[in-house]
């Protein structure tokens, strides 16, 4: 171990330390600009040099590993002179216009430059002035404050998994872009943002709102998928103008991914409730609290007293707190009603009893970077859980191998060995590979499928991860069977990817129908979401969703809630619920309300409120507060919010982090696929910015539905131009047509949570496409 | 987008490399595409990208890298004055004044009868001679306004001293 000397205090360390890290360790600041942690070493800023005894120049200290009996000193005069002279050099180029730079008053250039720069410059020349580029609709980019540390190149490189971005020109003609305008398209983009040490990178949509040190800070917790990353939310008076990545080595590192860093525009969207909403005679008016409260009192009463308790049914989005859901079933289950759910994308619920208590990892988030071999059940962890997806980026990195099963092929950001299923045969793909497995195949060594199953034999222990698509499969109860008997074959084990933020916390609370809080098998089950809406229910109460969006079957869902008597949606935003709700309650929206997540690896999180709500919208756990109570249920007297938090832990206690995967599997009753021979199988799942009614209101992140098919399917169908017609036996819809090999013959992709794709109802449904008439040929025949 | 032959060739230099070190046939394989084809265009860059297997932008950042490689047409003949330390104190400016006076262009610029391009580039390592200008394959060093007009008048008079 290397004794060295920083500054005259004595340190050993770990030999292949370097000299930063030593001084970390000492607590020494050496100013730096490309140097970070978590990328490569560069040493190309200069700005770290230090002064080594018997070294004849100045070393850079991120690149320098210790040496037995080193002496280092970080403010002599010939570490002075060149700190001076890096920084002198790197203020020749860059502008002076800290007074309209975002990262004025958090520019480490700036701070630098305050703390180590000799005050004169010798040069008196023009700067150099680099043109702009646009790389989309997140980074703004003001190129020529750019001092070339690289870090953003390293970034794309490293951790995004992209290649878009490069160091083009040489010397002074030096310039970081794109070379050919493109938008950078990495869903970990907004990092680069954070890593860039000056004003070149800086968030567009925050763009010219307010200083960095007028900005309140608050921790919070991302509610867009289960991986519960840390975040900071930042705020000026009522506004959220920020989200950025709050440090936890154990959940996100210091990332987040797009979808949680510009989710928060959603929040002023037009649609936004402020003011409760009532229904009179068709129109729509804004009263009181005590108005909308009575009526929505008498509007449940009226439902229960005239067809019953099991005439009613609650639906809660699981980006709800466990406050709120737990809150949330006691209504329901207070009132009579059974039929409790937040699972409204799924479509088969056969496999119910044989679910685990709440889908868990079975292992902590690190630990993925180590696991040797992962086979990932229709998983598409890059869209759906990015900061876990980057965790088996690195397992991959680092030699470990990742196996996907999926219905179509998907653009992961590391190599992964992809089983593609053909059209809607996904079932049948598990039980070839479960055959594989058990050596009951015919021997044919060559094909993909026989090499994974050799991997897997191979493979001590495998992971196998299911994905949420699997889950909103409509044999999602065969396959899940079909899992358990591939794991005992693959002598693997399996996890649960889970698809939202408290998907976990549902679980856990009682949010689904067939088990209690704590998940105690309910005595009396109640119905499943999708069952629902052919169910001839009366009365609903929705929180937070939009079934006709969220739900599998749209247009469905839809029908069902118009058809209903009374309809209470406590909401962030009317759009959707003015269709067919009758009292509309507006409830807090992301960074107004405080609460508890429990994540994908069973981490109890907990967040706290950074705005006030906006008008008269209230947090959703007091509104429910006020319904029980106003219902005269039992176990609604709460004062605070801390009391609903220790009612939860009361009623959950322990729960453990490592679950059994299933519980024993009912019989299953057979569902054939409901594929005709001639028609294309219609895939589909929620794309990554469609999620939940936040983030589709978020205009940054917009992107419009597309439909993809394989070019020779195209082809077959003599499809030409962009845009065609696709109809199932549930609806037809328009949509522009892209052509994409990784779609399967046999299959066009149109994706969900688009009011312009409800129509089409469940996915892996059999659809017809054809060319979509041309307005202009409409008009005139 | 490439004859067979230069295909060839840039496959013999990707054998020299490991299998997962692609990039570094890279220099080659841009050396081989612009002998054929006279220049980079974006297309052919990408086509390179693709053909070794390395992103795009590791191409460009190449291409852009050494003023070897030409990213639009150029003339017949480059003229290449070293701009660097050694040249730039014994008077390249006035060389590269000289030229373009001459030939009417700016550096970077290509005349409009298509025979010269006028061009500043690094260090070419002759700098016991400086200064200097590589025309195709060859050194013009301890150059006068003189011998500038000399060469511009050879080159003129259809010398094959190309590339």
């Amino acid at each position: 171990m290397p004794n060295i000397e920083i500054d005259g205090q004595a340190i050993e360390v770990a030999p292949g330390t370097t000299i930063m890290e030593a001084a970390e360790s000492l607590g020494i600041y050496i100013p730096f600009f490309c140097y970070h942690p978590k990328l490569s070493v560069a040493a190309n800023c200069r700005m770290c040099l230090v002064d080594v005894e018997k070294a004849p120049k100045p070393l850079p200290a991120c690149a320098t590993p210790v040496a037995d009996g080193m002496k280092i000193a970080t403010a002599s005069r010939k570490a002075k002179m060149a700190q001076q002279g890096v920084l002198e050099f790197l203020l020749i180029n860059h502008p002076l216009d800290c007074p309209i730079c975002d990262q004025g008053g958090e520019c480490p250039l700036q701070d630098i430059t305050m703390g180590f720069a000799n005050p004169h410059s010798h040069y008196t020349e023009e700067k150099r002035v680099v043109e702009d580029k646009d790389i989309g609709p997140l980074i703004a980019t003001e190129m020529t404050r750019c001092i070339q540390c690289t870090r953003c190149v390293r970034f794309g490189q490293e951790i995004g998994g992209i290649m878009e971005l490069g160091a083009t020109g040489r010397g002074e003609h030096m310039a970081i872009g794109t070379y050919v305008a493109k938008a950078v398209r990495s869903e970990l983009s907004g990092n680069m943002i954070d890593l860039c040490p000056v004003g070149a990178l800086t968030s567009k949509p925050f763009r010219y709102k307010a200083r960095s040190w007028e900005l309140k800070h608050t921790p919070g917790l991302c509610p867009h998928c289960s991986t519960g990353c840390n975040t900071d939310v930042q705020s000026l008076g009522r506004e959220v103008l920020r989200v950025l990545p709050r440090t936890n080595e154990a959940v996100n590192e210091e990332w987040i991914c797009d979808k949680g860093r510009y989710a928060y525009t959603g929040l002023q969207a037009e649609d936004r409730v402020t003011q409760p909403l009532l229904r009179v005679d068709g129109e729509w008016r804004e009263v009181s609290w005590a108005e909308a409260l009575d009526a929505a009192l008498s509007g449940l009463e009226q439902v229960i007293a005239r067809h019953g308790a099991g005439r009613l049914a609650g639906l809660i989005s699981a980006q709800s707190s466990n406050e709120e859901l737990l809150l949330f079933q006691a209504l329901l289950r207070g009132l009579g009603s059974p039929h409790v759910d937040h699972r409204l994308r799924q479509q088969d619920f056969r496999a119910d009893a044989a679910m685990p208590t709440y889908p868990a990892l079975n292992m902590a988030l690190e630990d993925l970077e180590r696991e040797p071999v992962v086979l990932l059940c229709h998983a598409f962890p890059r869209q759906q859980q990015p900061l876990t997806n980057h965790r088996l980026r690195k397992s991959v990195l680092q030699g470990g191998k990742v196996i996907a099963i999926d219905s179509l092929r998907r653009d992961f950001n590391y190599p992964v060995t992809q089983l593609v299923a053909d059209a809607g045969a996904d079932l049948a793909l598990y039980k070839s590979l479960c055959s594989q497995l058990s050596g009951h195949a015919e021997k044919a060594d060559a094909t993909p499928l026989a090499h994974v199953a050799s991997d897997l034999l191979a493979a001590d222990n495998p992971l196998i991860l299911i994905g949420s698509a699997l889950l909103h499969h409509p044999q999602a109860a065969a396959m899940i069977a079909q899992i358990e008997t591939l794991a005992e074959l693959a002598g693997g084990r399996v996890g649960w990817l889970a698809q939202e933020a408290n998907s976990a916390g549902a679980w856990l609370s009682g949010c689904v129908p067939h088990r209690l809080p704590g998940g105690h098998t309910a005595h009396a089950a109640g119905l499943p979401a999708d069952a629902l809406w052919d169910a001839d229910m009366r009365g609903f109460v929705l929180l937070g969703t939009e079934p006709g969006m969220d739900a599998i079957r749209g247009a469905a869902a839809l029908a069902a809630l118009q058809k209903a008597e009374f309809v209470l949606s406590i909401a962030q935003f009317a759009g959707e619920a003015k269709r067919y709700a009758d009292v509309i309650l507006p409830m807090a929206a992301f960074a107004e309300g405080s609460g508890s997540f429990v994540n994908n690896e069973g981490r109890l999180q907990s967040f706290q409120a950074a705005v006030k709500t906006p008008g008269e919208a209230r947090p959703a756990w007091k509104i429910l507060r006020v319904l029980g109570d106003g219902l005269k249920l039992s176990g609604f007297q709460f004062n605070a919010l801390s009391e609903v938090t220790a009612a939860w832990q009361h009623t959950i206690r322990e729960y453990a982090l490592d679950v059994p995967p299933f519980h024993a599997f009912p019989a299953l009753e057979q569902v054939p696929m409901p594929m005709s021979a001639d028609g294309l199988c219609r895939l589909g799942d929620w794309s990554i910015y469609q999620g939940d009614p936040l983030v589709r209101r978020a205009a940054p992140l917009a992107q419009p539905a597309v439909a993809k098919m394989h070019p020779d399917q195209a082809k077959v169908l003599a499809l030409r131009g962009d845009s065609v017609e696709i109809s199932s036996h549930s609806g037809k819809v328009s949509l522009p047509l892209v052509l994409d090999v990784r779609i399967p013959m046999g299959a066009v992709w149109v994706p969900m949570g688009y009011s312009e794709t409800a129509a089409l109802g469940a996915t892996c449904a059999p659809c017809a496409v054809t060319m979509a008439t041309p307005p202009a040929a409409a008009a005139s025949a | 987008m490439l004859s067979e032959k230069s295909l060839a060739k840039i496959a013999r230099e990707r054998a020299k490399y490991p299998a997962d070190q692609a990039r570094s046939a890279l220099l080659a394989a841009l050396r081989i595409t612009q002998e054929e084809q006279g220049y980079l265009s974006d297309a052919v860059m990408e086509y390179v990208a693709d053909l070794l297997g390395i992103p795009a932008i590791q191409v460009y950042e190449a291409a852009t890298f050494y003023s070897m490689y030409d990213l639009k047409p150029v003339g017949r003949h480059k003229l290449c004055v070293c701009g660097s330390v050694s040249c730039f104190l014994n008077g390249s400016d006035a060389v590269l004044q000289h030229l373009s006076e001459r030939l009417g262009v700016d550096p970077g610029e290509t005349t409009a009868d298509g025979l010269f391009t006028l061009q500043e580039v690094e260090c070419l390592g002759a700098c016991k001679d400086a200064p200097m200008l590589q025309v195709g394959d060859h050194y013009y060093e301890n150059l006068t306004p003189e011998s500038l007009d000399a060469l511009l008048a050879k080159l003129r008079g259809g010398s094959d001293d190309v590339r």
